[in-house]
C-alpha cells in the first residue's frame, strides 16, 4: 500500500484532464451485422456526445416536451432505419425495423447513454458467392461510424473480403455459401467461357459416344449375327 | 543448570512452528491464497455489509454489470471502497492483490489514482477511489467455480476461480488521465500497452505494414461492455505472416492483459494463446507515431482463436493519448464459461 500513500501525498497532473469527459462533438454509431443465408441483421448502437446532444435530442423528442414517449422512440428508429440502405448482390433490400430503446434522458444529455436501433431484412435466392453493400446516411454531420460483421455462425458461410471508406459509413462485404452450390448457382458463378467449355466438351461426349456405338454396330454386322431364320 | 537446554528447546520449537506456519503459507495454491484472503474480507464485516457483496455465481445481472463508464450512468452493486472502514479496505485489497499479478495490482492502483484526480476537477462526485465496487459471485472456495468481480470507472475485472484456473475474462481496463507525475515520476497506467504495441508496429516491414495497418477510422471499441459472446471478422495482419521476433513482440504485448490475473493462471493462459498465435491478427488503426514517452493515439485490435483485445484512444474533444479504454476477451470463454459449465 505504500505506493498508494506515495501516489496521494505527492500527485501533480501533467496535463489538466477534463472532468468527466465523454464523447462530446460526435454521434457515435456503432453497427454490427450478422450474417444468415436468407437473412441480414443489423444492431445498431448510438451514443449522441454532450455537444450534439441537444441537436440529436430534438430529432427524437418532436414535440419538445422533454420526454421520449414511445410514439417517439419508435418513429426515430423508423427514421435511423431509413437512413440505412442495404444491398445484397446490387439488389436494394427493404430494411424492417425490429426494435429499439432508449436511455433515459439524463444519462443522454451527459453523453453516457446510448440509443439503440435493431433491423433486418430478408435475403431471397442463394448464390456461392455473394456481395452485401451497408450504408448509413444518419446524421452524417456528425457521424462518428463503426460497422463489422460477426464471424456467420453457419460454418456453410464464409466472409471472404471487407471494405469500408474511411468514415465506415459505407461497408461492402463480399461473402460466399458452401450450401448454395447448386447447377443454377454454379452456372451463376462461371463465366461464359466456362459455359462455352462445358458445352464443347458435353457436345465431344456425345459425339464420341455416338462414334462408339454406331462402330459397335457395323462390328456386329460384320461378324453376321445370325438372324432368326438362321437358327437350325 | 537445566534452564539454559529448556530455553534453546523452547526457542528451538517456536522457530519449527514459524518455520511450519510460514511453509503452509506460501505453499498454499494461489486459489487457497485467495480464498483465505476473501475469508478473511468477509469475517471483517457485518452481516448487511455480507449480504451486499455477496450474489449467486449464476447471477447474469450481476456478471455483467461493469462497464467504462462511472457509476452515475451504469450502477454497480456490491460493496464500494467508500463503504469500508480502513481495516475492511485493506482485507478488500489483500483479495484483489491475491488474484492479481504484482503489476496486475499496480496497474489497479495507477487506474484508480487517475480516477482520484478526476474526482477533483469534477463537479460531481461521480469519480474517484472510493466509487471501486468488490462482489464475489457463489462461494468462494479452491475446488467449486466462483467469481470474484472488482470495478468501476475505467475498471472492471471479471475474475472466475474454478479449482487451480483463474479466468480474467471479460475485462476492461482503461485510464484518464492516462498520463500524470509523482514526484517527477511519469505515470502511465497503459503505458507498456502503447509503446510495446508501436515497437511492434514499427518493426513490421513495409508489406506487413500495408496488411496490418487499416485503411478506415476507429473510433471506439467494437466489443465494450454489453457485447459479450460476440466474435467480429479478423483484420489486418496474421501472426503466421510475422518473423519469430515479431511474434515475440506480439506475445510480450497481449501478456499486458493476460498477465494482469495471478501468475499460476496466467501462464495456461499465455500457452493457450500461443497455441493459437498463428491464427491470431494484429489491425491498427491511426496515426503511426508518438512523441517519446506519450501513449499512442491509434486504435488497435488483436484477434485470435480464444482472444480479442481491443486498445482505443477517445477523440473527446481533447487530447486521446490522455484517455484510453481498452477490452480483453476471450468470446469462447466469457465468464470462464468453458471450466464452469455456466
Amino acid at each position: 500500500m505504500s505506493i498508494v500513500r506515495t501516489l496521494l501525498c505527492t500527485l501533480v497532473l501533467v496535463t489538466a484532464a477534463p472532468a468527466g469527459a465523454h464523447r462530446l462533438d460526435e454521434y457515435l454509431q456503432a453497427t454490427t451485422i450478422a450474417l444468415e443465408k436468407t437473412r441480414v441483421e443489423a444492431d445498431i448502437r448510438l451514443v449522441p456526445g454532450v455537444d450534439v446532444f441537444p441537436l440529436v435530442f430534438a430529432e427524437i423528442d418532436r414535440d419538445a416536451d422533454g420526454v421520449v414517449s414511445s410514439a417517439e422512440q419508435r418513429a426515430y428508429a423508423q427514421r435511423v432505419c431509413d437512413d440505412l440502405s442495404l444491398k445484397v448482390d446490387g439488389i436494394p433490400m427493404t430494411l424492417r425495423l425490429v426494435s429499439s430503446a432508449i436511455s433515459p434522458k439524463v444519462l443522454l444529455q451527459d453523453g453516457r447513454g446510448e440509443i439503440r436501433v435493431q433491423v433486418e431484412a430478408d435475403v431471397p435466392g442463394s448464390a456461392a458467392r455473394r456481395r452485401l453493400d451497408f450504408e448509413n446516411r444518419h446524421q452524417t454531420r456528425i457521424g462518428a461510424y463503426l460497422v463489422n460483421v460477426l464471424v456467420p455462425a453457419d460454418p456453410e458461410m464464409q466472409v471472404t473480403a471487407q471494405h469500408r471508406n474511411y468514415d465506415q459509413s459505407s461497408f461492402q462485404l463480399d461473402y460466399t455459401d458452401a450450401s448454395a452450390l447448386s447447377f443454377a448457382s454454379w452456372v451463376e458463378a462461371w463465366s461464359w467461357i466456362d459455359i462455352a467449355l462445358a458445352v464443347l466438351t458435353l457436345g465431344l461426349i456425345v459425339s464420341a459416344w455416338r462414334v462408339t456405338a454406331k462402330a459397335r454396330r457395323s462390328h456386329h454386322e460384320r461378324l453376321g449375327a445370325p438372324s432368326v431364320g438362321d437358327h437350325p | 543448570m537445566n534452564t539454559f537446554p529448556l530455553k534453546v528447546l523452547r526457542d528451538l520449537a517456536a522457530f519449527a512452528v514459524l518455520c511450519l506456519v510460514s511453509h503452509a503459507v506460501t505453499a498454499q495454491t494461489p486459489t487457497a491464497q485467495i480464498v483465505g484472503a476473501v475469508n478473511t474480507f468477509l469475517s471483517t464485516l457485518d452481516d448487511a455489509q455480507r449480504k451486499k457483496v455477496l450474489f449467486a455465481f449464476d447471477d447474469q445481472q450481476q456478471r455483467q454489470r461493469w462497464s467504462n463508464l462511472p457509476i452515475s450512468s451504469v450502477s454497480r452493486a456490491g460493496l464500494s471502497m467508500g463503504e469500508l472502514s480502513q481495516p475492511q479496505r485493506s482485507a478488500a485489497f489483500a483479495v484483489v492483490s491475491a488474484a492479481l499479478s504484482r503489476r496486475g495490482f499496480e496497474k489497479v492502483q495507477q487506474i484508480m489514482e487517475a480516477d482520484e484526480l478526476l474526482k477533483k476537477d469534477a463537479a460531481k462526485p461521480i469519480f474517484g477511489k472510493d466509487l471501486y465496487f468488490i462482489s464475489i459471485l457463489g462461494t468462494p472456495s479452491e475446488k467449486t467455480p466462483w467469481m470474484l468481480q472488482f470495478g468501476g470507472h475505467h475498471l472492471a475485472l471479471n475474475i472466475t476461480i474454478a479449482g487451480d484456473r483463474g479466468v480474467l475474462t471479460p475485462s476492461l481496463v482503461g485510464a484518464q488521465p492516462a498520463l500524470y507525475k509523482v514526484n517527477d515520476k511519469t505515470i502511465r497506467p497503459l503505458g507498456q500497452e502503447s509503446d510495446r504495441a508501436l515497437a511492434l508496429l514499427n518493426a513490421l516491414d513495409d508489406a506487413q505494414r500495408k496488411q496490418a495497418i487499416l485503411s478506415y477510422r476507429v473510433a471506439d471499441l467494437v466489443l465494450g461492455p454489453g457485447q459479450d459472446g460476440k466474435t467480429i471478422q479478423p483484420e489486418g495482419l496474421k501472426a503466421s505472416a510475422m518473423n519469430e521476433s515479431q511474434r515475440t513482440m506480439l506475445i510480450d504485448l497481449i501478456a499486458e492483459w493476460a498477465g494482469i490475473v495471478h501468475d499460476s493462471a496466467a501462464g495456461p493462459r499465455m500457452a493457450e494463446i500461443k497455441s493459437g498465435l498463428n491464427d491470431t491478427w494484429f489491425a491498427w488503426s491511426g496515426a503511426t507515431t508518438a512523441d517519446p514517452g506519450r501513449n499512442i493515439t491509434a486504435y488497435y485490435r488483436i484477434q485470435g482463436p480464444n482472444l480479442v483485445i481491443e486498445y482505443a484512444p477517445q477523440p473527446l474533444g481533447g487530447d486521446p493519448s490522455l484517455h484510453l479504454h481498452t477490452m480483453y476477451r476471450d468470446p469462447t470463454n466469457d465468464y470462464g464459461r468453458t471450466v464452469t459449465g455456466k
